[in-house]
């Protein structure tokens, strides 16, 4: 019995490739292109585009090829590593940032997609020296052990308390769900998630 | 004086991780890093043929694509490198998932692609993944690190035969995985002959042991880098085969390179809970007292290793018991190695807990009682008086707590809604290590204090205990100390594995500390300038960064000022050896299991715990609560599932290999310590302790399932349909 794997079978990259390129109908030479805006980005194998998002409210212009995650955009291209990678595939929740408000699992969405896009990191929540209340409250109630998904848990815990899903205990138990914590600190994470969405209400 | 250890401090830490701030290895900036993929091996058993890199090397950005034929060659580690072999060493295939190839590019997506372009050429045999598979019968390792597979005390058989109350059942648990939610990750960087690695490490000095062999070179040639690292769980524990390729690669390259392993190529990469299979037998006196055990265990072992990670640490010695026959099989099979996760005993424990269970109910005696009637007082090995165990006291704390006295004797006797509610316990105990620790702490001439020493922290909060030791050694207050670990480059110290950290650490950096006290203390009684001058040393108290004349406390001084005057810092450096241990407690829980649906909550627990002292109340709280939530996933939802034709992990992924997630922790976890220190431990009073808290809590969560259903399930884990 012999086996071939690789080059012979269309990986999931190269098929979204391919549709960008379709999509934008973009010429095969690398070139550069320069999005004119949302939804207007194209480019083949090799070619980048020039995004520009507005993070942590600094506007920032990086280049990348299309299939280049917001994720990755944020930790090798803008040296952003307080977002943290654990699946890259959206069901660990490690890469949480907003995007315009919502809590998105950047591992999830290409950094073209986001085009002029407001993006927050867990570096732009505190003010200066002052924590925002959710960081606060997380080291009070000792929300996280070895911090791998701390980053996505505050960004989540900010979003959660916005949407008001925090009314209850058991309402931040499932709203905050979509957050691994491998250490295992729920219970510290739903405490200091209830005492920042106190603290936001009064 | 004590005013820092023991008390609940927030963690030292906490800004830096909840700010992003915090660099952990695949954050660290390093210029001009080629990102590496690896190309893993998607058969189980057999030889590359051909590896054609062509399409990948004409990917744009793709640099190079490395084969076997590329790296030097490569001397094998000795433990803690537990695989027998170095992949990509030759053209043999062991396992899937086996490394093939590394493809270096100059970004992440371009190294991607390029990996998924390299086509590989396999000769296949069918392989054997499940222990239900195995080729060839279950026989009995060599011993693994100086441990025997085979313990035997007294006559177990004969004890068996004449017992007046015999149970004999057979348990099971599947393949486990860790899955850290920061991945495994190398960046290596060569410098002449010396090479930086920035490393997902729990201990590195392990890398640095592991790659100095590999290379041959000398250890002070290899520096790992680790200061904070995204959970390990034991996968972060031993040296493993990326970290040599990733630093083989930056020396063929000559560029530093980067490589983090995706979250499906950590199912087969660095070690796992093996497949296990449990035959107990028990004789018992119609009283409960235990007078034989014989347990056989067989654990999915590899091509390549024999070794048992499993132990059955409790059969053999957590109740007194005069005889004993433990033998640790094992069966070869296809897979990728195993190694240590998360309190390796639970494995076993499982069984002897659940054991104990269902003798209770066979003699009619209350679980609890039954424990407490084979309490051991001795070493059941070494027959020395166990001091300073506390076990007894944990039963009667949580069995308090818990309101275990109103315990329904029947099973199905509580219903609450659509569902059956039951209430179950389990001893906890775990072996713990010890390694050999020196810290340094110097006082600079700012006042302000520094321990160094290469220990890590994992989670478990290191940082934190370090400083609240420093600070109540020197009479500093907690923000004048600060700890710097996790480089090879400091003094030598154990790592965080084995819950050693606390009990190998904590002495050298108290006597390092206290040193450093008195040497600033003598500095000021000899120092004209100083309000103490002429002062005897053991008249001087410190306390809030003051050096302060006990009788006379006008004459004062403080440690900026003195060290200033000085005009350099004062540095000491102690070592001190401990030695390891058990440490012990319980779990006493209720779950719920849905009449319908089979869906199982646990819904309130009380635990408590004897680890000594204990060195600060939130972090060791933290270890209970992640120990219990642990427990959960291996009771009720983890578990790795191969494809026995192929070999391959069909569920390498957070949405298909479940852990639990916050819905799925019990809403309260009461965690209670006794909190008295052992007079025989080094490290102030305090034990080993990390690990302790998840051994007990599957077998409760059985129990309990069996006291609300009447149902026993001895096959983890319980998942719904197994209950409907």
């Amino acid at each position: 019995m012999a086996e071939s794997t690789g080059a012979a079978r269309p990986t999931r990259r190269t098929v979204l490739k391919t549709a960008a390129v379709t999509a934008g109908g973009a010429a095969l030479a690398p070139r550069t292109a320069v999005a004119a805006g949302a939804g207007e980005v194209a480019a083949g194998p090799g070619e980048t585009a020039v995004v520009t998002l507005s993070v942590n409210g600094k506007r920032r212009a990086v280049e990348v090829e299309p299939r280049v995650t917001l994720l990755d955009a944020l930790r090798e291209r803008l040296g952003l590593t307080g977002t943290k990678k654990g699946c890259d595939r959206g069901e660990c929740g490690a890469c949480t940032v907003l995007v315009d408000g919502e809590r998105v699992k950047s591992c999830l969405t290409l950094a073209v997609m986001r085009q002029g896009s407001e993006i927050t990191t867990i570096e732009g929540l505190a003010q200066g020296e002052r924590l925002h209340p959710v960081q606060e409250a997380f080291i009070r109630h000792d929300a996280f052990q070895c911090g791998g998904c701390t980053s996505g848990q505050i960004m989540s815990a900010v979003a959660c308390i916005d949407e008001g899903h925090a009314g209850s205990d058991q309402e931040i138990r499932e709203w905050m769900s979509g957050n691994l914590c491998r250490c295992a600190c729920y219970q510290n994470i739903v405490a200091a998630v209830a005492d920042a969405a106190k603290g936001a209400r009064s | 004086m004590t005013e820092l250890v023991g008390r609940s401090v927030a963690r030292v830490d906490g800004r830096a991780k909840v700010t992003g701030a915090a660099i952990y290895a695949a954050d660290q900036p390093v210029p001009d890093a080629l990102h590496g993929v690896l190309v893993m091996s998607t058969v189980a058993r057999g030889e590359v043929l051909r590896i054609d890199a062509s399409a990948a090397l004409a990917h744009p950005g793709v640099v190079a694509v490395l084969t076997h034929r590329d790296l030097p060659k490569l001397v094998v580690p000795h433990f803690p490198y537990v695989k027998r072999f170095i992949p990509m060493q030759g053209t043999a295939v062991h396992h899937v998932g086996q490394p093939v190839a590394i493809v270096l590019a100059t970004t992440l997506e371009q190294a991607q692609e390029g990996a998924a372009l390299v086509s590989v050429d396999y000769r296949a045999e069918k392989p054997s993944v499940v222990i239900d598979d195995a080729r060839e019968p279950a026989f009995l390792p060599q011993p693994f690190r100086d441990r025997p597979n085979e313990i035997r005390r007294g006559d177990a058989a004969s004890a068996l035969r004449e017992a007046p109350v015999r149970l004999e059942a057979r348990y099971s648990s599947a393949t486990r995985h860790h899955n850290p939610i920061e991945p495994h990750t190398t960046t290596a960087r060569w410098d002449g002959d010396r090479v930086t690695l920035f490393e997902s490490a729990q201990g590195v000095l392990v890398t640095r042991t592991v790659v100095a062999t590999a290379f041959g070179l000398p250890p002070e040639s290899v520096r790992v880098v680790a200061p904070y690292l995204g959970g390990g769980f034991g996968a972060k524990g031993p040296g493993w085969p990326h970290t040599l390729l990733t630093a083989a690669a930056a020396r063929v390259a000559r560029r530093p390179v980067r490589l983090v392993l995706s979250r499906a190529q950590m199912y087969t990469s660095a070690g796992h809970r093996a497949e296990y299979r449990q035959h107990l037998r028990i004789g018992a006196t119609r009283e409960g007292r235990l007078t034989a055990i014989a347990e056989t265990s067989t654990a999915q072992l590899t091509a390549t290793e024999d070794s048992v990670f499993n132990r059955s640490d409790s059969t053999i010695g957590l109740y007194t018991c005069p005889n004993l026959h433990v033998r640790h099989e094992g069966v070869r099979l296809d897979v990728a190695s195993s190694s240590y996760m998360r309190s390796p005993e639970t494995t076993s424990h499982f069984g002897l807990e659940t054991a104990l269970d269902e003798l209770s109910w066979q003699l009619s005696i209350d679980p609890l009682e039954l424990r407490r009637r084979n309490h051991a007082e001795f070493n059941q090995e070494t027959g020395e008086r166990l001091t300073s165990k506390r076990l007894l006291e944990c039963y009667a704390m949580a069995a308090e707590r818990f309101g275990w006295a109103r315990r329904q004797p029947r099973t199905g006797a509580t219903k609450d809604g659509d569902e059956y509610v039951g209430w179950g316990m389990a001893t906890e105990t775990h072996t713990f290590a010890a390694m050999p620790s020196t810290a340094s702490v110097t006082v600079g001439v700012d006042g302000k204090a520094l321990a160094q020493l290469a220990t890590q922290d994992i989670g478990t909060g290191t940082y934190t205990v370090v400083t609240q030791i420093v600070a109540d050694a020197l009479g500093l207050p907690l923000r004048d100390v600060q700890a710097q670990i996790g480089d090879s480059a400091l003094p030598p110290a154990g790592l965080s594995a084995a819950s050693a950290t606390i009990p190998s650490i904590s002495g050298s950096v108290d006597q390092a500390a206290r040193a450093a006290r008195d040497a600033v203390v003598a500095l000021a009684v000899a120092d004209r300038h100083s309000p103490l001058f002429g002062a005897a040393p053991a008249e001087i108290e410190t306390r809030d960064g003051r050096l302060v004349h006990l009788r006379d406390r006008h004459r004062h001084d403080t440690y900026r000022a003195v060290v200033g005057r000085a005009g350099e810092p004062v540095r000491r450096t102690a070592t001190v050896l401990n030695q390891g241990g058990h440490t012990y407690g319980v779990v006493f829980l209720e779950a719920r299991v849905h009449a319908r649906f089979g869906s199982v909550r646990v819904t309130r627990v009380v635990t408590a715990h004897d680890l000594g002292r204990v060195m600060n109340r939130r972090t060791a709280r933290g270890q209970v609560l992640g120990g219990v939530t642990w427990g959960i996933g291996h009771a009720l939802m983890e578990h790795t599932v191969f494809d026995r034709n192929t070999g391959r992990v069909v569920n390498p992924n957070l949405s298909t290999y479940l852990v639990p997630v916050n819905a799925d922790a019990p809403p309260e976890v009461e965690t209670l310590f006794v909190d008295k220190p052992d007079p025989a431990s080094t490290a102030m009073g305090a034990r080993g302790f990390g690990e302790t808290p998840i051994t007990g809590v599957p077998a409760a969560i059985g129990n309990a399932i069996y006291h609300a259903t009447g149902r026993r399930l001895r096959d983890l884990p319980i998942t719904q349909d197994k209950l409907l």
